[in-house]
Order: C-alpha cells, then sequence, then structure tokens
C-alpha cells in the first residue's frame, strides 16, 4: 500500500505542515509512506501521475484565510483535470490553523471534499489543529503527554483509518470502510497563554527587522511611504 | 468604495459608484507564509509584484465583491492568492470574537463582504461551503456579509448590476 504524503505548505523547509508530516509518517509503518510537495501553483505533469499511483493521498496545509493556500488551491485544480475521474484513491487533510480552535479549519477541510467529489477521489475525513502556531516551538516530549498530545492523538486515529481504509474489502470487493468523522483539536496549552505567546513572538519579529512593537499597527497610507 | 477581486480578465460587469478592480494583469505570485506584511512593512506585502497593496485598498473600501469562478466552493486560485496575500488588513495580534480567535482590527472600516461565483456544475455541498467561507471571512475581517450568487456561466454575469 502506498501513500502519499503531501506537503502543501509554501515553505519547502521549516513549516508547521512538515512537522505533522514526520508526526503522522510515525505511525503509518505499515505502508509505504513517500514524501511529495506542492510549495508553488503548478502541479507537475509526472507528479500528478506518480499521485495517480498511490492508493492514498494525504494534504497537510496551513489554513490561509479560512481556506486551501491559493497555491495548492491551483494545484487540486490540476490534479483534478489529470485524475481518470473513477479512481478508488482514498483521500484525508490536515490543516494547520493558526488560530486556537482547530474547527475554524472546517470549511476548508470541506473544499478538500468537494474537490473528491469533482475529481473521482474518495474523501476519508480529515483534522483540523488549533494552535498550530506554536508547533516549531514546541519540544517533543514523551508519547502521550505534552502540549502536542491531543494531536498526536488525532493523527493517531487517522494513521489508523487510513490504514485500516485500504485494507478492509467486503466479499464483492467494495469498499465497506466508514467514512472517518472530521476530528478538530487544539494544542493542549492555556488559549490565554498561546494568544500572549504570539503577541511576544510578532513583537519579537519586530524587533529583529529594525522595527519597535507600535509599527505593528502602522497603516501605511498614513506614513511617508 | 467598492473593492472588486475577480479573476476575470475581460470583466464587464457595470458598477455602480466609486470603485476598483482587482483582476489578472501579469501573474500572481503566492504568500510564502514570511509574516513580512505584519513584521516588516506593516500594512503591506513584501512581494512587489502590483497585487502587495490589496490589504490597503481593503482599508479605503466599503464593500469588498468577489468576481470569481466556484473551485470547490472557494474562490479560484487567482483571488485567493490575492486574498491571500492581503492580510496585512487586519492586525497580527489575536482578539476574543464570540468566543472564537480572531485578528485585531488594523483599520475601523467595516467591510461588506458579497460573493459572485460563476460556473458549470455547482454543487449544494460547494454552495454552502462557499457560503460559510464567506460567513468566515467577514468574522476575521470583522465586517458582514452582504449576499453570496452563484451563476451557471461567466455569460450569466453580464446581466448583473454590482
Amino acid at each position: 500500500m502506498k501513500t502519499a504524503l503531501i506537503n502543501g505548505s509554501p515553505k519547502v523547509k521549516g513549516s508547521a505542515s512538515g512537522i505533522l508530516l514526520e508526526d503522522l509518517k510515525a505511525y503509518l509503518q505499515e505502508t509505504e509512506a513517500v514524501d511529495y510537495g506542492f510549495h508553488t501553483a503548478a502541479a507537475a505533469k509526472e507528479m500528478t501521475e506518480v499521485l495517480n499511483q498511490a492508493d492514498a493521498l494525504v494534504f497537510v496545509f496551513p489554513l490561509y484565510v479560512d481556506g486551501i493556500p491559493g497555491h495548492l488551491l491551483s494545484c487540486l485544480g490540476d490534479l483534478e483535470a489529470a485524475s481518470c475521474k473513477n479512481s478508488r484513491i482514498h483521500v484525508y487533510g490536515i490543516v494547520n490553523c493558526g488560530f486556537y480552535e482547530g474547527i475554524q479549519a472546517e470549511p476548508a477541510l470541506q473544499v478538500l471534499k468537494n474537490w473528491c467529489a469533482k475529481a473521482g477521489y474518495v474523501w476519508g475525513g480529515g483534522v483540523g489543529i488549533g494552535g498550530g502556531g506554536g508547533l516549531a516551538q514546541m519540544p517533543k516530549t514523551k508519547s502521550g503527554h505534552g502540549p502536542r498530545e491531543p494531536i498526536e492523538k488525532a493523527l493517531k486515529a487517522l494513521a489508523e483509518a487510513i490504514c485500516a481504509g485500504h485494507v478492509q474489502k467486503d466479499q464483492q470487493g467494495q469498499d465497506y470502510r466508514k467514512t472517518v468523522e472530521n476530528q478538530y483539536v487544539s494544542v493542549a496549552f492555556p488559549r490565554f497563554l498561546y494568544k500572549l505567546a504570539a503577541q511576544m513572538g510578532w513583537r519579537q519579529m519586530m524587533k529583529a527587522n529594525g522595527g519597535k512593537a507600535r509599527d505593528l499597527g502602522r497603516r501605511p497610507e498614513d506614513s511617508e511611504d | 468604495m467598492k473593492l472588486i477581486i475577480t479573476d476575470l480578465e475581460d470583466f464587464k460587469v457595470p458598477i455602480e459608484g466609486s470603485h476598483k478592480i482587482i483582476q489578472p494583469r501579469g501573474p500572481v505570485k503566492n504568500c510564502i507564509g514570511c509574516f513580512g506584511c505584519w513584521t516588516r512593512t506593516p500594512g503591506r506585502c513584501v512581494l512587489y509584484d502590483g497585487y502587495e497593496n490589496t490589504g490597503i485598498d481593503m482599508s479605503k473600501c466599503a464593500e469588498l465583491i468577489f468576481v470569481s469562478r466556484c473551485y470547490y466552493g472557494s474562490v479560484s486560485p487567482f483571488v485567493k492568492t490575492v486574498q491571500d496575500r492581503a492580510i496585512s488588513y487586519i492586525h497580527p495580534d489575536f482578539v476574543m470574537r464570540r468566543g472564537e480567535m480572531h485578528h485585531k482590527r488594523r483599520y475601523n472600516n467595516v467591510i461588506l463582504l458579497s460573493a459572485y461565483y460563476y460556473g458549470e456544475n455547482i454543487t449544494d455541498a460547494e454552495k454552502e461551503t462557499a457560503r460559510k467561507i464567506l460567513e468566515a471571512n467577514a468574522d476575521n475581517y470583522d465586517g458582514r456579509v452582504k449576499e453570496v450568487y452563484f451563476y451557471n456561466s461567466k455569460e450569466e454575469l453580464e446581466g448583473i448590476r454590482i
């Protein structure tokens, strides 16, 4: 069984999506998991052909303005155009959301589900992860502990669904796997502290760029530039 | 002012009142997630390709209107990329609104949002998603939804008035 893990972040390295993919991969040892990346607005023809040979596609991407990032949306269009429309490939999604509430990723997962219907793929379900902005700063702790525990639990459940979905066939060869319910989780870290940590982070970035904290609220049409 | 973001190069819809149209005029670069529009050049995207000032345009508009092919319930890649590049309209800090985390305002204007989707075979599920996304956009911009419309083709748009 071949599972294509597709990083849909525009960042080639150092993305929260990449961290989530690595975490998921640890639970996918029963499958041949291969990494791919959609970091720009066009999906190469060779890649669309390779992905159409997979048993499962897992898209991991950041939530951009309540939806799928524009470049990834463009790649989905390319994949739909290259799809044979009656594929039995199962599709899953993991959305990394900068807000605390994972439920804010719901519309993005719906877009992916709608894409499956148009492109002829089978929607498997997804995970919306809240508090993703802090993932890179959160140390990896012993499994079942620490702020990433709810995320690990959700990814493990998704990995089990991915594996099970491809081995379970009924006597007529039909897939009887139930569609996985979407899961919405947040980091195990108090919301007010997450909010505070983000605010401190923006001020540090602004200072590193030579600005002052108050510049964060600048209105450029009022300024000289 | 009405700000229209459309993927139509030959946009012919009559518009009442003052307006600005952002439409494909050369390639648009995708957002690279650098947050430079919040922490390097606050209010303006750092990718200079002619689409870097959308956040500023949004600060001057009373209505934001998307005219776009429906892409699985989303706006099209061009319109979405322009929208992704305009997060500088809001401030990076978080606030709580109706029990959810959103971004703080940078400006005072309250935007009315509308969307005119076109495309063959837009499904009911896509229509539901499109409405949800516009509601979510309104929450994040701290604005309000005005209307969402669906048309079977871009030719049908020629009969409307914005």
